[in-house]
C-alpha cells in the first residue's frame, strides 16, 4: 500500500521572505496515521502543512526543491483543484475560511465544486452534519455563529468531501476549552474512520490520546520524533525547554468559585470601585454585577465559559458599550462610561485594527502633545521597541505590534488596560515575553486580561475574576 | 446586518424564484422609472397596479413595518402628485412637483429592491444566475463580494471602536488624516482575510474546470406564475397601445 504523503529532502523559501522556511525536510506519513507537528513559531510546521494540502507550490510562491507525493502522485503535476477531493484542510481563523453566508451552502461548497450530483451532495451534507452533531446549525447565517461553531462547520465542509488526508493548521488558536473538546471528538471520529490526519499546533494537551506520532520541528526540519505515549508523558520543564507550551497546567481556574480571588502576593491597597454593572441585550440579561472592587495596579485575569459575559463586562468597563449606565470610581473620583473611554484601552485580539499611523513614533504620539516626545521615547525604550521607531507599525511582528499598541495607551495616560486573548496562537517563548511585559507595567496601571490560557495566568496574574452567567 | 441577500431562510413566507423577482424589478424599471408607454392610459393604470405588487410581496414576507412605511409614503406622494401639484405655482411647483415626479417613479423599484435583497439568499441568487447561463467568471466573483460585505462591515466597526479609544475624531489633532486612519487598518485586515479566504477556497476545489453543481432548489411554482402573468400583461398593453388597439 502506498503511503499517504512522502516528502523527500524538501526545501522551501517564501518569495516574500516570510519565516518558516524548510531545509531538507524528510517526512513520510502512512495511511491512517494521526501525526502532530509541533515546534516554536517559525519552525516551519505551517509550511509543512501547506505542502501537504498543495497550497505550496500552487498558492504561496517561493523556491521549492525536493519531491512531494500524495498517494503515489507528484504534487507538482496535480492541479490544486484535483487535490481537493483527496486532501481536506482546516485552518486557524474560523472567520476567514468560510465562503458562503449560510451554513448548509457552506458545507456543500466543496462538493459543489467537485460537480457531484445534487442528491449525492445532500446525502453527504446530511451525513457530515449528523456525524459532527451539528444538524441544528444547518440553514443558519454563519455570521451569527460562535468561533467554535464556525470551526465545526469548517470540519463538516471538509468531511463532506470525503478526503483521505485531513490537514489541520492550528485549529484551536481562536477556540475556548469547550469548543476544543468538541474538535477533539470530531478528530477522534475521523481517526476511527481510518482517515489520515496531520495537525500542526501550539496547544498540545487536547491531543493526548489522539496523536500516535509527534514530530518536533526546528529550523525547517524534524529534529526529534516521539511516539504519542512518550510525548504526552513529558513534563512541563522539558517541554518549555523545547519552546513548547505545557500539556496541562496544575491549576484550572475555571473550576474555582466565581468571583474575585487573589492568587499571588499583591501589596496594593487602593481599589477601583465598579457600580451598577448591569446590562441586557434586549430581554436577555448579559451582565449583573451591582458592585465590585478591583485592586488598583493588579493584573487580573477575567475568565469564564463562552457567553458568560466577559466581553460585555470589559466593554462596559472601557465605556464602549452603548446604553450602559454604570459608574467607575478611581482615586475617589467617579467616572461616567463616556469618561471611561479616556481612561481605559483595549488591546484587541487582532491588533491590526488599532494601528493607524505610518511610523511607530507617529503612532504613539497620535493624540499626545508634541512636548511629550521625550516621554514617548522612554516608553518605547521600556517596551523594547525603540529600535523600530521609524518602521511602519504594520511591518512589525505580532508581538511587536502588541507592544506598540500598549505604548500608545501608556502615553495617553490610560489607567486601565484590557487585553483580549493576548496569547492566542503564541508559542512558549512569546507567551513568556508577553507575561513578563504585563507583569512589569507601571504600578498605577490596572491590567485586565480576558483569556483561556491558564499558563499565562499562572505566570503573570495576581488575581482572577471568574464570571459565569453574567454574575460573580 | 440584515439586507444584502441575508434572508432569514426559515421565516420568509411566500418563496418566489429569484428570476421572478428580477423580472418584476426590470418591469418596474421600464414602466415606473422609464415611463414606457406613458401615453396610453391603460398602461399608466397597469403600472400603478404593478407598483403595488412589491408592497404585497413585502407583506407576505412578514415585513409589516417596512411595508407600512413604504406604503404610506408612496400613497402620500402619489396623492400629492394627483391632487396637490396641479394647483401649485411658481417655486413650490418646481420643488414639490420635481420631488413628486422623482419619487413616484423611483419608489416602486426601491421597494422591490428592498424586498428582493431581504428575501433571497446568496445561494439562491447564484443558482438563478447560473440557470440564466451567466458564466462562472461572473457569478463566482459576485458570490465572493456578497460574502465579503458583512466581513468588511465587521472590520469597519472594530476599527471604529479602536479609533474611539484613541480619541481620533474628525476635528481632533490629526483631522486631515482621519480618512487615512480609518482606511489603513480596514484595508490591512480585509487583505489578510481575503488572502486566507482564497487559500481556503482553493483547498476546497474552487476554480476546477468542471461545472459547479448548486444544491439550492429554485424553480417556478404557482406563486411565480401568479406574479409573472399580471406583470407580463403590462408589456402586452404597451404593444397594444403602440398599435392603437387600446388607449
Amino acid at each position: 500500500m502506498t503511503d499517504a504523503a512522502v516528502l523527500k529532502s524538501v526545501s522551501f523559501r517564501y518569495a516574500n521572505g516570510d519565516a518558516g522556511a524548510l531545509d531538507h525536510l524528510d517526512l513520510t506519513i502512512k495511511r491512517g496515521e494521526c501525526v502532530l507537528l509541533c515546534g516554536r513559531s517559525g519552525c516551519g510546521k505551517t509550511t509543512a502543512t501547506r505542502l501537504l494540502n498543495g497550497l505550496i507550490p500552487h498558492y504561496y510562491e517561493g523556491e521549492l526543491e525536493g519531491s512531494v507525493t500524495f498517494f503515489g502522485r507528484s504534487v507538482g503535476d496535480t492541479a490544486i483543484e484535483d487535490l481537493a477531493g483527496i486532501v481536506g484542510s482546516v485552518f486557524q481563523n474560523p472567520r476567514s475560511q468560510f465562503f458562503c453566508v449560510d451554513t448548509t451552502a457552506e458545507i456543500a461548497f466543496g462538493c459543489e465544486n467537485m460537480s457531484l450530483p445534487e442528491s449525492e451532495i445532500r446525502r453527504r451534507v446530511d451525513k457530515a452534519a449528523a456525524d459532527i452533531k451539528i444538524r441544528d446549525l444547518l440553514n443558519r447565517s454563519i455570521f451569527d455563529l460562535s468561533g467554535g461553531e464556525k470551526q465545526k462547520i469548517a470540519c463538516a465542509g471538509v468531511a463532506a468531501m470525503l478526503p483521505e488526508l485531513i490537514v489541520l493548521d492550528e485549529p484551536t488558536s481562536n477556540l475556548d476549552p469547550d469548543a476544543i473538546t468538541g474538535l477533539r471528538d470530531i478528530i477522534g471520529r475521523w481517526k476511527a474512520q481510518g482517515k489520515t490526519i496531520v495537525i500542526a499546533e501550539h496547544r498540545l494537551g487536547w491531543l493526548s490520546g489522539i496523536c500516535g506520532r509527534v514530530l518536533f520541528m526546528e529550523d525547517g526540519r524534524i529534529s526529534k520524533e516521539f511516539t504519542g505515549d512518550e510525548f504526552f508523558s513529558l513534563d512541563t520543564g522539558k517541554l518549555n525547554e523545547m519552546g513548547l507550551r505545557a500539556l496541562r497546567t496544575s491549576n484550572n481556574y475555571l473550576e474555582s468559585r466565581s468571583g474575585l480571588a487573589r492568587i499571588k502576593a499583591f501589596d496594593g491597597s487602593d481599589s477601583i470601585t465598579l457600580e451598577g454593572f448591569v446590562y441586557s441585550y434586549g430581554k436577555q440579561k448579559a451582565l449583573d454585577i451591582p458592585m465590585l472592587e478591583l485592586p488598583e495596579g493588579a493584573v487580573i485575569a477575567v475568565i469564564g465559559h463562552n457567553g458568560a459575559g466577559k466581553s460585555t463586562f470589559t466593554k462596559c468597563l472601557c465605556g464602549l458599550q452603548k446604553r450602559f449606565k454604570g459608574r467607575v470610581t478611581i482615586g475617589g473620583r467617579s467616572y461616567r462610561p463616556k469618561e471611561m473611554i479616556r481612561l481605559s484601552y483595549m488591546v484587541m485580539q487582532d491588533v491590526n485594527h488599532q494601528l493607524f499611523a505610518e511610523t511607530v513614533t507617529e503612532e504613539v504620539m497620535l493624540g499626545a502633545a508634541d512636548a511629550e516626545e521625550r516621554k514617548a521615547t522612554d516608553i518605547l525604550e521600556k517596551l523594547n521597541i525603540l529600535e523600530y521607531r521609524d518602521r511602519h507599525p504594520m511591518s512589525l511582528s505580532g508581538g511587536q505590534k502588541q507592544r506598540v499598541a500598549i505604548a500608545s495607551a501608556l502615553l495617553a495616560g490610560k489607567k486601565i488596560l484590557v487585553f483580549d486573548e493576548p496569547t492566542s496562537g503564541l508559542d512558549y517563548r512569546s507567551m513568556e515575553r508577553t507575561a513578563e511585559l504585563l507583569r512589569t507595567l507601571d504600578a498605577d496601571v490596572t491590567v485586565l486580561i480576558v483569556t483561556h490560557d491558564m499558563e499565562l495566568i499562572d505566570r503573570c496574574c495576581t488575581h482572577i475574576l471568574h464570571i459565569e452567567e453574567g454574575k460573580i | 446586518m440584515a439586507g444584502l441577500f441575508e434572508a432569514d431562510i426559515e421565516n420568509r413566507g411566500l418563496v418566489l424564484d429569484p428570476r421572478t423577482k428580477l423580472f418584476v424589478m426590470i418591469t418596474l424599471a421600464v414602466f415606473a422609472l422609464g415611463g414606457a408607454g406613458g401615453d396610453t392610459a391603460a398602461v399608466r393604470c397597469g403600472t400603478t397596479a404593478v407598483s403595488v405588487l412589491p408592497l404585497i410581496l413585502l407583506l407576505t414576507a412578514g415585513k409589516f413595518g417596512k411595508a407600512a412605511v413604504f406604503g404610506i409614503s408612496y400613497a402620500l406622494i402619489k396623492y400629492a402628485e394627483i391632487f396637490l401639484v396641479p394647483d401649485l405655482t411658481g417655486a413650490a411647483l418646481s420643488v414639490i412637483g420635481l420631488l413628486c415626479l422623482i419619487f413616484v417613479r423611483l419608489m416602486p423599484g426601491l421597494i422591490m429592491g428592498a424586498y428582493m435583497l431581504s428575501s433571497t439568499t446568496v445561494s439562491e441568487f447564484i443558482a438563478a444566475m447560473s440557470r440564466m447561463h451567466v458564466p462562472q467568471q461572473i457569478t463566482i466573483p459576485m458570490s465572493v463580494m456578497f460574502r465579503f460585505f458583512p466581513t468588511v462591515l465587521e472590520e469597519f466597526s472594530s476599527v471604529g471602536t479602536a479609533m474611539k479609544m484613541r480619541d481620533i475624531r474628525i476635528g481632533g489633532k490629526n483631522a486631515g488624516k482621519f480618512i487615512e486612519y480609518r482606511l489603513v487598518p480596514l484595508m490591512v485586515c480585509s487583505v489578510n482575510i481575503g488572502s486566507e479566504l482564497s487559500a481556503a477556497a482553493l483547498t476546497r476545489g474552487l476554480g476546477a474546470k468542471v461545472r459547479r453543481t448548486n444544491i439550492c432548489r429554485i424553480g417556478f411554482h404557482f406563486q411565480d406564475i401568479a406574479v409573472i402573468i399580471p406583470t407580463a400583461m403590462l408589456y402586452l398593453l404597451w404593444i397594444l397601445g403602440m398599435i392603437g388597439v387600446v388607449k
